[in-house]
């Protein structure tokens, strides 16, 4: 990262943590919500941008990592904050590894039929399945556990320790991308065939980085669960894998920050339009279509291209 | 499904009732005792299977052409079929004839397709999938709230057309006449749209696009307009096959949702780009919901998925596709 964008950074730490003392309450709950679907949309960006896999099942990660720690804190008593997530995060990392097998041997627009198949697949296990899950009705009534003796209903503790968790799994997705396997990926992404000749194993890479994206994709549905104190088939559904997408796609998936500036503007932009009117869902999609029209490189591409 | 629950989601799977709509006939589930009553079932589900297969031929053979010419995957296709059922409702409203909507609603969608072709795809076809993925799926946001916006969240009931309002005895059962039609008529239009596939100079072009595109325009024809013919004629048939499922499955903002997934079960299955592989794929798809409600009603949905996936593991082609 170059000084301005440490500069950049610096700064927006400093106005997310100075954020609880100069923001009214129902502005850090939205703020909450929109740091935990930048670490969704984040995943999302850098299997896409990283990794050249359009994933469109994205949701079955933050699913089940929503579903697996909520069942955790449910059933097993005594489960910390941390662990829950921890739970949640290893649960989607595997069911990622599992599915991983099978995705990684496809390429373009097969792979990305195969994640809605799975998703679809999945969601409808979740939905029908519910003796475990709850169908319809969905979970609640879990536990919310002290975290270091602090308690997590307080929104500001909740606030900070999103912020915390969610930064640190931020800076490992920009960390990886510095890393040698992170440039292999890189490789795969621009030319498969020649990453394959020169010698490094393709599907190996594409199937460990898969895994690790599942795993923050989990946490990110765990600390969800959490935030929401309650889950629906709605975590899991074909909606939230094209939610996630518009959020990637607005900001710009060719930039580290399209993700963030992308699940910012989602999330205020469905708040603020449907505070004043019932057809924010009709604005919503005129505005995916404008962008794609218009700003095809997302936000930050606009925002690149006047400099 | 109540339009409560679905009307949020664009993706939701089979949409097939298996419970008899309030608008057919309610005799349906009275046997003949002294028929052999396991087969006059498995005859009957066979039939709802063959109907609702159709259906979904209807859907998603406009799915499989447009992707197969242009490698788009439409989104918003199901939408145009949704938008054939409210154009229908409302033509019903004003000139209270089912068929003067059956000819006149499908050509007004096809009109909105060519002009979704010609406006928005072609200008972020240069992007690639992942514009044309959003982008479809913005379209298919936007005409899901217009129609809420328009007529409203409740599920909108369209008679039966008299003429086909009652019922045919099928050895010993009472079958909805509608559903024959819905067979018949889409195995008319099936047999027209294999006619000019096969025999039209419109057909030979377009097959030959669908197996090399850049050829076909090195050669001096206009792929853009067979393009936008292709997109308009897909949608055509999804305008069609909304009109008639109207009065089968009523009409709401939930139904593109859920076809459209059971149509790219039918697409990826059959092959993409292959119409073949789509009839094929649809008379699957359709028994294996119709007996998959019959046998295992909590499950049934999940079947469609897996095999969805277990084709595209096998055979990412699908069971009829040349590429991939």
């Amino acid at each position: 990262m170059n000084k301005k964008g440490t500069l950049i950074a610096v700064v927006v730490a400093a106005v997310l943590i100075l954020f609880p003392f100069i923001a009214p309450k129902f502005q850090l709950r939205m703020i909450t919500e929109i740091i935990i679907f930048t670490l969704f949309a984040m995943t999302w960006k850098m299997m896409l941008n990283e990794g050249g896999m359009f994933s469109f099942g994205h949701a079955v990660y933050f699913g089940l990592g929503a579903y697996a720690s909520a069942l955790g804190w449910l059933h097993i008593p005594g489960l910390s904050f941390l662990s829950g997530i921890f739970l949640g995060a290893l649960a989607a990392a595997l069911v990622a590894f599992i599915l991983g097998a099978f995705l990684v041997r496809m390429s373009g627009t097969y792979f990305a039929l195969l994640t809605l198949a799975f998703n679809q697949l999945i969601w409808a296990i979740v939905w029908k399945w519910r003796d475990v899950t709850g169908g319809d009705d969905g979970l609640g009534k879990f536990p919310k556990p002290d975290l270091f003796g602090l308690s997590m209903k307080n929104p500001v503790t909740f606030y900070y320790v999103t912020l915390i968790l969610i930064g640190a799994c931020l800076y490992a997705c920009w960390y990886f991308t510095k890393t040698p396997m992170g440039n292999v990926a890189r490789s795969i992404k621009s030319n498969e065939e020649r990453a394959k000749f020169l010698g490094f194993n393709v599907q190996a890479t594409k199937l460990i980085f898969l895994t690790l994206l599942g795993f923050l994709a989990g946490i990110a549905g765990a600390l969800y669960a959490q935030f929401q104190e309650f889950i629906a088939t709605s975590v899991i559904d074909g909606m939230m894998s094209t939610n996630v997408l518009f959020m990637a796609y607005i900001g710009g998936t060719g930039y580290f920050w399209g993700p963030i500036i992308g699940s910012g503007i989602f999330v205020y932009l469905s708040e603020y339009l449907s505070s004043f009117t019932d057809r924010w869902e009709l604005i919503l999609g005129l505005v995916f279509i404008a962008v794609v029209l218009f700003a095809p490189q997302g936000i930050m591409g606009l925002i690149q291209k006047k400099k | 499904m109540a339009a409560g629950i679905g009307e949020r989601r664009i993706f939701r799977g089979c949409g097939f009732p298996a419970v008899i709509s309030a608008g057919e006939d309610r005799n349906l589930g009275e046997r003949n005792e002294s028929m052999d009553a396991l087969a006059s079932t498995i005859v009957i589900q066979i039939l709802h299977g063959l109907a609702y297969g159709m259906l979904l031929f209807l859907v998603s053979s406009g799915l499989t052409l447009v992707f197969g010419m242009m490698s788009v995957l439409n989104l918003a296709h199901a939408s145009f079929y949704m938008l054939g059922a409210y154009f229908s409702y409302q033509m019903l409203k004003w000139v209270g004839n089912f068929w003067i909507g059956l000819l006149v609603c499908p050509i007004l969608v096809a009109g909105l397709g060519i002009l979704m072709e010609r406006f928005l795809l072609r200008r972020v076809h240069a992007g690639g999938h992942v514009q044309e993925f959003v982008l479809t799926a913005g379209i298919a946001f936007v005409v899901m709230e217009t129609v809420k916006w328009i007529w409203g969240t409740e599920p909108l009931p369209v008679p039966i057309p008299a003429l086909l309002s009652g019922s045919v005895n099928i050895i010993g059962n009472v079958y909805p006449a509608y559903r024959l039609f819905i067979l018949f008529f889409s195995l008319v239009v099936l047999a027209f749209l294999a006619y000019i596939l096969m025999k039209t100079r419109l057909g030979i072009t377009v097959r030959a696009a669908v197996s090399d595109r850049d050829m076909v325009s090195a050669l001096g024809t206009n792929t853009p307009f067979v393009f936008m013919l292709v997109m308009g004629i897909g949608t055509w048939l999804a305008g069609l096959a909304g009109v008639i499922a109207g009065p089968f499955i009523s009409t709401y903002p939930g139904m593109a949702g859920e076809i459209l997934v059971d149509c790219f079960v039918v697409t990826v299955t059959g092959g993409l780009g292959s119409l073949g592989g789509a009839v094929v794929a649809s008379f699957l798809i359709g028994q294996l919901s119709s007996f998959g409600i019959l046998l295992i009603p909590r499950f049934a949905i999940v079947f469609a998925f897996l095999l969805m996936a277990v084709v595209l593991i096998i055979k990412p082609s699908g069971l009829f596709g040349e590429k991939g």
